[in-house]
């Protein structure tokens, strides 16, 4: 069987690149993640001149001396080293025309790999329009490799790159062309000698690039887990080092340098600049966006306008969602018989996948938001504002975003993490944004500041109540800073933080990418998440409702509120319901945990409310409802507020919530992983489910401290 | 030489020499922000915004501080 050619895009971020795989593909492309890591891994197919073609679009990078995640797997791949994707047949580098000398680095690098490599010189248009003029031709003969001027924003420009592989054969450029100094030679000669031909199994034709990679920087060295064959690599190295220092050069940058020598020759000729540098749009508004001052209130204000839009676009989605799936309920229990398929139907599948979909709207528009800003350019300079006070908390400029939307909630707010390149700083914001204070905590805050705190006005303007709201907010917050710093010490890693980053030009956004992105990523929602927030409810559902009572007629209390008035006083379903929920696993089980939450304050009915909250956090005010059968008669907050404080302990009579159960609940729903869905897009965003166990622990043991703090030191001081 | 946090917007410099560490001066010579090389401050507010040929590459102040430059 002959196996279909790979070819794989490599390039600088921000050249085009996905443009150019859309346009190569079409909609026959696959993202997923590689295995392991964050990194998205993007595999498509095109017909080329009748032949079909496997297409990889490779992480962007700057060079192939890997220091990010997403480098490494660049440099992996085409080395031929990476176990889940073959080196390809033919690599096509992306050069941004406007920027070539930075562009051509990477290029010199992929040329020296011994595979045929394609040139494709993009963003033509831009140069020309900065007064740059490229000579491809002239570049294609001095480099030799084939070079296509191309605008992919244009079908027909595409075209040109399907013909000329069609149409050519192209040889594998020479490698070296760049002529290293003769002690450089003589160094990549040692490593290749003493280290890679008897400790490594790698194709010759990388030798060259992988012992570049060692004389370069030590972190090649490190990435060495054996420490004794680290400690002779090492003194391999040291030996190369001194053949190069000993000639006066510097060994980390020869390379670097010689390329670029190299590379200044190339362009020299082929590139005419206009004399007259022009201050550009990109310039103008630069100057105010980065601004010291204005910078951080121009984000602000964007971000403010970004939610309350998200904010008041999604809602009537939401509600819509939610009524929909409400009737659809309510008309299959009517339809169905009575029985458990009924109730597995309609409170486990219906309402888990309403539970599912209810997410979409808020996750569709904060990515149609994030894609625009990222299209445009604005990110970077957003990121760039930010870094300074974020870099002191110990996370990224790029973690404001994802971190603001936590306050919505914080499944797209972990979705859009994305944005950040870094792998740790990733992992931290994803860590510590469950700790923002999402819109789910709002109703159990509601009705227990209602009911315990009272409304007492508090140095004239504020009251105690919206004191003690913002208070959990601010708990939120802090926890997050602490935490962050926390983890920035204990999650080491071998790559340094960005502390450089590359402002892309200003541009319109492709809206067809912003759209396809803005699906691309409530589909892997649905499917992903979605398959493990459905399992976990329909087990939820399970506990709740099993085992079943004698009594007949035990359907639940919420579909059918009209006949409550059919029934005896004394035997409302309401009381069944409550009935139904305390016999069953979950209430067992909440009686069964009271021990353990005794010393926070909590009884067993909350206990079963933190079970049944763990679907989503505002079920804990419906479960509480259930368990005191609330009637839905009148102002259901009301109701169950008196019932709260009305509630006394059978055998001393005290009540049995006072002002610190209520705030030690408060704290604990403010701390804990209380939220399957987010447990669940975690294991997606991470690929494993290390990362939402450590999320689920860390977070549920310091909301277990804090609230039993809380109670404690306040009980004994009232 | 004096270090690139010191510069105005609007200088035009001479990158003279990274005194940074190996991983970082090699990512900056990677981007383009090589020795030798001529270069123009875009902003600098303890951030640094530089300017190298049609890259903008904007360098956290305490990178920015050791690089060392000179006027042309």
């Amino acid at each position: 069987m002959s196996r279909e050619k790979t070819i794989a895009l490599v390039g600088n971020p921000n050249t085009g690149k996905s443009t150019l795989f859309n346009g190569l593909t079409g909609l026959k492309q696959k993202i997923a993640n590689y295995p392991g890591v964050t990194v998205e891994r993007k595999v498509g197919y095109a017909k080329i001149g009748g032949e079909k073609y496997r297409i990889v679009d490779l992480p962007g990078s700057y060079s192939l001396n890997p220091k990010q995640i997403d480098e490494r797997i660049t440099y992996q791949v085409l080395a031929g080293t990476y176990e889940h994707e073959p080196a390809p047949d033919l690599i096509v580098v992306l050069v941004d025309a406007s920027n070539l000398d930075r562009n051509l680095y990477l290029t010199s690098q992929v040329m020296d790999l011994g595979i045929p490599v394609i040139v494709v010189l993009s963003m033509i248009d831009v140069a020309q329009d900065r007064g740059i003029n490229v000579d491809a031709d002239r570049i294609s003969k001095v480099l030799g490799v084939p070079v296509i001027p191309m605008v992919a924003k244009e079908e027909r420009e595409v075209q040109k790159l399907r013909d000329y592989i069609s149409g050519h054969k192209v040889d594998p450029p020479k490698p070296l062309q760049w002529s290293p100094s003769e002690p450089l030679q003589k160094a990549i000669e040692t490593l290749i000698n003493k280290w890679i031909k008897p400790n490594t199994n790698l194709p010759e034709r990388v030798w060259t690039i992988e012992a570049l990679r060692f004389i370069g920087d030590d972190q090649a060295i490190n990435l060495i887990n054996d420490i004794k064959k680290q400690h002779q690599l090492r003194e391999i190295v040291e030996e190369a080092r001194r053949l190069l220092e000993e000639s006066g050069k510097n060994y980390a940058a020869e390379e670097v340098l010689s390329r670029y020598d190299y590379i200044e020759k190339c362009t020299s000729g082929s590139v005419t600049e206009s004399s007259e540098k022009i201050e550009t749009i990109s310039d103008k508004i630069d100057a105010v966006v980065t601004h010291k001052i204005f910078g951080p209130i121009i984000f602000v204000m964007i971000l403010l306008l970004m939610f309350q839009s998200i904010f008041s676009w999604a809602e009537p989605f939401m509600n819509l969602i939610d009524l929909l799936f409400i009737e659809t309920g309510t008309w299959v229990s009517k339809t169905l018989p009575e029985g458990i398929l009924n109730d597995l139907l309609v409170e486990g599948v219906i309402a888990g996948l309403g539970g599912v979909v209810i997410f979409l709207p808020q996750i569709m528009f904060l990515f149609f938001f994030i894609s625009i800003l990222e299209g445009t350019g604005y990110m970077a300079r957003a990121a760039f504002v930010m870094d300074g006070f974020m870099t002191r908390i110990g996370l990224h400029g790029r973690s404001v975003v994802p971190l603001m939307s936590g306050f919505a909630c914080a499944i797209p707010g972990i979705m859009a993490t994305r944005t950040i390149e870094n792998w740790r700083d990733r992992i931290i914001t994803i860590m510590v944004l469950p700790f923002m204070a999402c819109s789910a905590r709002l109703p159990v805050y509601a009705i227990m500041i209602a009911a315990f705190i009272p409304n007492e006005s508090f140095l004239g303007i504020f009251t105690l109540q919206g004191l003690t709201f913002f208070g959990l907010y601010f708990l939120g917050i802090v926890t997050a800073i602490i935490a962050a710093r926390v983890m920035k010490q204990i999650i080491k890693s071998d790559i340094p933080s960005p502390f450089i980053m590359e402002l892309p030009s200003y541009k319109m956004p492709k809206w067809s990418g912003v759209f396809y992105n803005v699906f691309d990523r409530g589909r892997v929602f649905v499917t992903e998440a979605g398959k493990i927030i459905l399992g976990i409810s329909i087990v939820l559902w399970f506990l709740a409702s099993f085992p079943r009572m004698e009594s007949q007629n035990n359907f639940v209390a919420e579909q059918s509120v009209e006949n409550v008035n059919e029934y005896s006083p004394d035997q409302t379903e309401q009381q069944q319901a409550s009935n139904k929920l305390r016999q069953s696993y979950a209430g067992q089980f909440g009686q069964f945990i009271e021990p353990v939450i005794k010393p926070l304050g909590f009884d067993w009915k909350i206990g079963i409310g933190l079970i049944t909250s763990f679907a989503a956090r505002e079920v804990m005010v419906g479960t509480l409802n259930t368990i005191y059968s609330v009637q839905h008669e009148g102002d259901e907050q009301m109701a169950l507020r008196e019932k709260l404080r009305s509630d006394v302990d059978s055998e001393t009579g005290e009540p049995i919530y006072t002002v610190w159960t209520a705030l030690s609940l408060m704290v604990f729903f403010a701390l804990a992983m209380q939220c399957m869905s987010t447990i669940a897009i975690v294991k997606r965003e991470t690929n494993s489910w290390k990362w939402p166990a450590v999320m689920f622990t860390y977070m549920t043991a310091l909301a277990y401290i804090c609230s039993m703090l809380v109670y404690q030191v306040g009980s004994a001081i009232s | 030489m004096f270090p690139l946090t010191t510069t105005k917007p609007g200088e035009k410099v001479h990158i003279c020499s990274l005194s940074c560490s190996m991983e970082e001066a090699k990512r900056l010579r990677e981007l383009g922000c090589v020795e030798g090389i001529c270069a123009a401050i875009v902003s600098n507010q303890s951030n640094v915004i530089l300017q190298v040929g049609e890259t903008k590459l904007a360098i956290n102040g305490n990178l920015a501080r050791t690089i060392l430059v000179k006027t042309t």
